[in-house]
């Protein structure tokens, strides 16, 4: 009896999550069905659901008309670069922070997290200006450095989190046993936190990637990631839902798979270890 | 652990997030509290007089400025309310036994991952659109008027569009925060004969109450940057309808090339950010200690 | 080899000093351990010993040389930490081998190396598993292997045993002293537990607060506490301590008399009391006695099985040339 009654309400608990769950999902799942429709379909009324003619028409077109390729390289260059430039500048500080802790490492911990409530936007007009006067705007080279400065301190900080729960007993083994600075870093707390810093990995190149203020105020034609490239549709001639679709597919698609990768990490990243 | 040598070595190898930060926060900072003082627009060539605080009475009575912070608050308030009594009732639905637990996350957390821009043309275009958008078919469907959601509705619209990006952050972390809950204080509970509604009030809302803080501090700081999804969508209209601060500013330096008024304008942004800032950073030190 | 000598080494943390000045020789091949009760400064020792920590003043001289500025890694010490401290991400194998690595030890000799040390401490089927999968003891074992590999001058050892379990401990606490029969190196030992201390020592230095309170042999310990905070220490179950009257007819402030050394009876004795608790190990028993109007509970132990019970009367006699007399300032007379 009791094992019935439960088995009800898990199918019970079941549908109704499943149900809630794609909803929230159709948005991301309509926009996979229409890159794959014509426009015709994918304006249809009313709207066709499987039955259409799969094609993958929207994909090469998009990539002819525009260059795809070239902005979604951007994409991941910058994104990639300015995570690695912003890890090597980070591992030594949490590894300092981490380890040697003196009376103002928690004042600056903190220091670097407020660098980080600074709203963009008050600091967009001196930043446009200094890299128009640089010859930065527009270059990818420009949005690696903005990346990596506004993403360094979540690097640092969740570095430090992973680095705090290793014992600091082994990277003294490690001294005992004959390890340089260097050779300890390397040998013994980079390998252990291989764990910790692949999901820092992965959560900052997510954020760069989608990072759209910095991206879409300091970019042109040129140096454009998918944010910016994608911000362009927003002035459509004609029909253009399916190649919308095909656009914003490509542009997600790399960042959901790392996401569903990083979601338990994705909490104590982004919650500045607050959340565990 | 700390030996002289140590302490060297630690100060050696902080001091180039140090600098850099420190760099990256002073100069954009000062240049910004120093052009809202000035005459500056690129539009006008010249010298750039010192005016003391007259952009900041321009930036502060400009009819927009006005619109902008309740479009703000609204955007802000709104985006938090839904995200959070949503996240805690999916929380507490995918806290429950059921099979293919792992999936509905997965399907719940996506639209985090969804870049703004996409996000907001994607629902721009795909479900508000008056003629081709899926809830224009619905409505039609329905036998109702389609409805022009971004001409009719331009800041509710936003707050949807911002909400469904944010709700798979206050979920992830309600959930992560409801799993760590003792597992016998709910069954202590139950023994005590408390029902499932007292249960949920008085033992697991206290629970949540710090990660429900921390994430009405850490979305605040967000939303109060929200930029891309305002200007794929309505840029900032139809008037200053859907104009928040953030975007005001943006119009103000990047459109009409007033870098007094623009800078002015952040200074102002980032004196309101830094209020919230206060209270998240002190979240966050108390829990450095435990 | 391994001489090492503390000239009034201090240590300061901010302005709290845990270790005021202080002298201390240790021998070449020398087991010596450094016991106390937690917080007495012994572990914050080996740490300056270690070079982990650096001293606030004073020299430490390893070998004849000054080593009081040398980082831990130049100073040819070798240390097993309480937590094992083992690489988790490296093989057995290779945590032996990593201190050998970074003295560049060349390839073969390591192999020689880490095939002798394995088979000394039984760990050659283990060679390729990582620390993860190993038991308590054999983890245990790998951090000694870790440490034999590199030929120290001198062994520190930081609570090595406090993390196994009491079966394990007794064995452990063998292979550490057979492996310093067989080495012949100097080894420092921390330890909080004095059953350990006796066990394996050749010289005990007792700490207290940062302060040496008597340096000796395991046995002058035992028998000559220096003062009644090594008397009270040194010895299990410990020291009985009576003042007033008593004290007084020995001419001392206090005197103390070890459970061990008081004769039991049932009809006639010294002194009389009431049996609290009995405790029957077997081979011995333990008697908690009150009510002896000397001090709250006098503990005896008596040798096999007597049948005292709870309530019983019970007549006790110190053996007097076993009595330790201290004066008014706890030092001994």
């Amino acid at each position: 009896m009791a094992r019935a009654v439960k088995t009800q309400r898990k199918a019970l608990n079941t549908a109704i999550a499943w149900g809630v769950g794609l909803l929230i999902f159709f948005p991301i799942l309509w926009t996979i069905l229409t890159s794959f429709k014509t426009e015709a379909e994918a304006i249809a009324d009313p709207p066709v659901w499987f039955n259409f003619h799969w094609t993958l028409e929207n994909y090469v077109t998009v990539q002819e008309r525009s260059n795809y390729f070239r902005h979604f390289w951007n994409s991941v260059v910058i994104s990639v670069g300015s995570t690695l430039i912003g890890l090597i500048i980070a591992v030594p500080a949490a590894w300092a922070m981490a380890f040697v802790p003196g009376k103002r490492t928690k004042d600056v911990l903190m220091w670097m997290l407020s660098t980080k409530m600074l709203p963009p936007v008050g600091v967009l007009v001196p930043l446009y200006l200094i890299f128009r006067n640089l010859g930065l705007l527009d270059t990818r080279t420009g949005l690696v450095f903005v990346l990596t400065m506004i993403n360094l301190p979540i690097i640092i900080w969740m570095l430090y989190t992973y680095f705090r729960e290793i014992p600091s007993e082994i990277l003294e083994a490690a001294r005992m046993d004959g390890a340089s600075l260097k050779e300890e870093v390397i040998h013994v707390l980079m390998p252990m936190a291989v764990p910790g810093m692949a999901s820092t990995v992965l959560l900052n190149i997510i954020l760069a990637w989608n990072e759209a203020f910095w991206t879409l105020n300091l970019t042109a034609a040129k140096a454009a990631p998918l944010t910016a490239f994608i911000a362009s549709y927003s002035s459509p001639e004609g029909l253009f839902y399916a190649k919308l679709s095909a656009a914003s597919t490509m542009a997600i698609a790399p960042i959901l798979i790392m996401g569903w990768f990083s979601q338990k990490q994705l909490v104590r990243g982004l919650t500045f270890g607050a959340v565990k | 652990m700390s030996t002289k040598a140590s302490r060297a070595a630690a100060r050696l190898m902080i001091s180039p997030s140090v600098i850099l930060l420190l760099g990256w926060m002073l100069i954009p900072l000062g240049l910004t509290l120093y052009f809202s003082v000035l005459r500056y627009n690129l539009l006008m060539p010249g010298d750039n007089p010192f005016v003391g605080f007259e952009n900041y009475s321009y930036f502060l009575t400009d009819p927009g400025f006005t619109a902008a912070i309740w479009n703000t608050l609204a955007l802000v308030l709104g985006v938090l309310v839904i995200t959070i009594i949503g996240g805690i009732l999916l929380a507490l639905l995918l806290d429950q036994p059921m099979w293919g637990q792992g999936i509905v996350r997965i399907l719940v957390i996506a639209p985090f991952f969804v870049m703004p821009t996409v996000s907001a043309l994607v629902w721009k275009n795909m479900f508000l659109n008056p003629v081709n958008g899926l809830f224009a078919h619905l409505f039609k469907a329905l036998g109702l008027e389609p409805f022009d959601f971004l001409a009719q509705a331009p800041l509710l619209s936003i707050i949807g569009i911002v909400s469904w990006q944010w709700l798979p952050f206050a979920t992830l972390i309600l959930l992560t925060a409801l799993q760590s809950l003792d597992s016998e204080q709910l069954e202590a509970a139950e023994m005590d004969g408390a029902k499932p509604l007292s249960r949920f009030w008085y033992i697991m809302l206290p629970h949540l109450a710090r990660a429900i803080t921390v994430v009405v501090l850490i979305q605040t700081i967000f939303l109060l940057s929200v930029f891309a999804e305002i200007l794929v969508t309505t840029n900032g209209g139809p008037g200053y309808a859907s104009t928040n601060l953030t975007y005001l500013i943006y119009v103000q330096s990047l459109l009409q090339y007033d870098v007094g008024m623009g800078s002015a304008g952040g200074v102002v942004a980032i004196i309101l950010a830094n209020i919230v800032a206060i209270f998240l950073m002190r979240m966050i030190g108390k829990n450095l200690e435990a | 080899m391994g001489k090492i000598t503390l000239s009034q080494v201090t240590k300061s943390f901010g302005d709290v000093q845990v270790i005021p000045p202080l002298d201390l020789e240790i021998n070449d091949g020398e087991f010596v351990v450094f016991v106390g009760p937690s917080g007495c400064g012994k572990s914050t020792l080996l740490r300056l010993i270690a070079g982990l920590e650096d001293v606030s003043s004073g020299r430490i001289d390893i070998d004849g040389a000054e080593a009081t500025e040398l980082p831990p890694a130049k100073r040819r010490l070798a240390m097993v930490f309480q937590s094992y401290a083992l690489y988790p991400h490296m093989s057995v194998r290779k945590n032996i081998a990593f201190p050998m690595k970074m003295a560049n030890v060349p390839e073969d000799e390591q192999k020689r190396r880490i095939d002798s040390a394995a088979k000394a401490l039984n760990l050659s089927d283990y060679l390729d598993r990582k620390p993860g999968q190993l038991s308590g003891g054999q983890r245990q074992r790998v951090a000694i292997g870790r440490a034999i590999v590199r030929e120290p001058a001198a062994f520190l050892f930081d609570e090595p045993l406090s993390n196994l379990d009491a079966a394990l401990r007794v064995g452990m606490r063998l292979e550490i002293s057979e492996l310093h029969e067989r080495l012949a190196t100097t080894m420092i030992y921390v330890t909080h537990d004095q059953v350990e201390a006796m066990t394996m020592a050749d010289k005990i230095v007792v700490l207290r607060a940062g302060h040496i309170e008597q340096v000796g042999s395991p046995l002058e310990l035992y028998r000559a506490p220096r003062n009644l905070f090594v008397a009270g220490f040194i010895g299990s179950p410990k020291m009985n301590f009576i003042e007033g009257q008593t004290a007084e007819a020995h001419g001392a402030h206090t005197i103390g008399i070890r459970p061990e050394h008081i004769e039991v009876s049932a009809t006639e004795g010294m002194w009389q009391g009431r049996v609290a608790v009995s405790e029957h190990l077997g081979s011995d028993s333990f008697f908690h006695v009150h009510d002896t109007g000397l001090a709250d509970v006098i503990t005896v132990r008596a040798s096999g099985e007597i049948g005292f019970r709870h309530g019983d009367t019970i007549f006790l006699t110190p053996r007097e040339d076993q009595l330790h007399r201290f004066g008014a300032d706890g030092l001994r007379m």
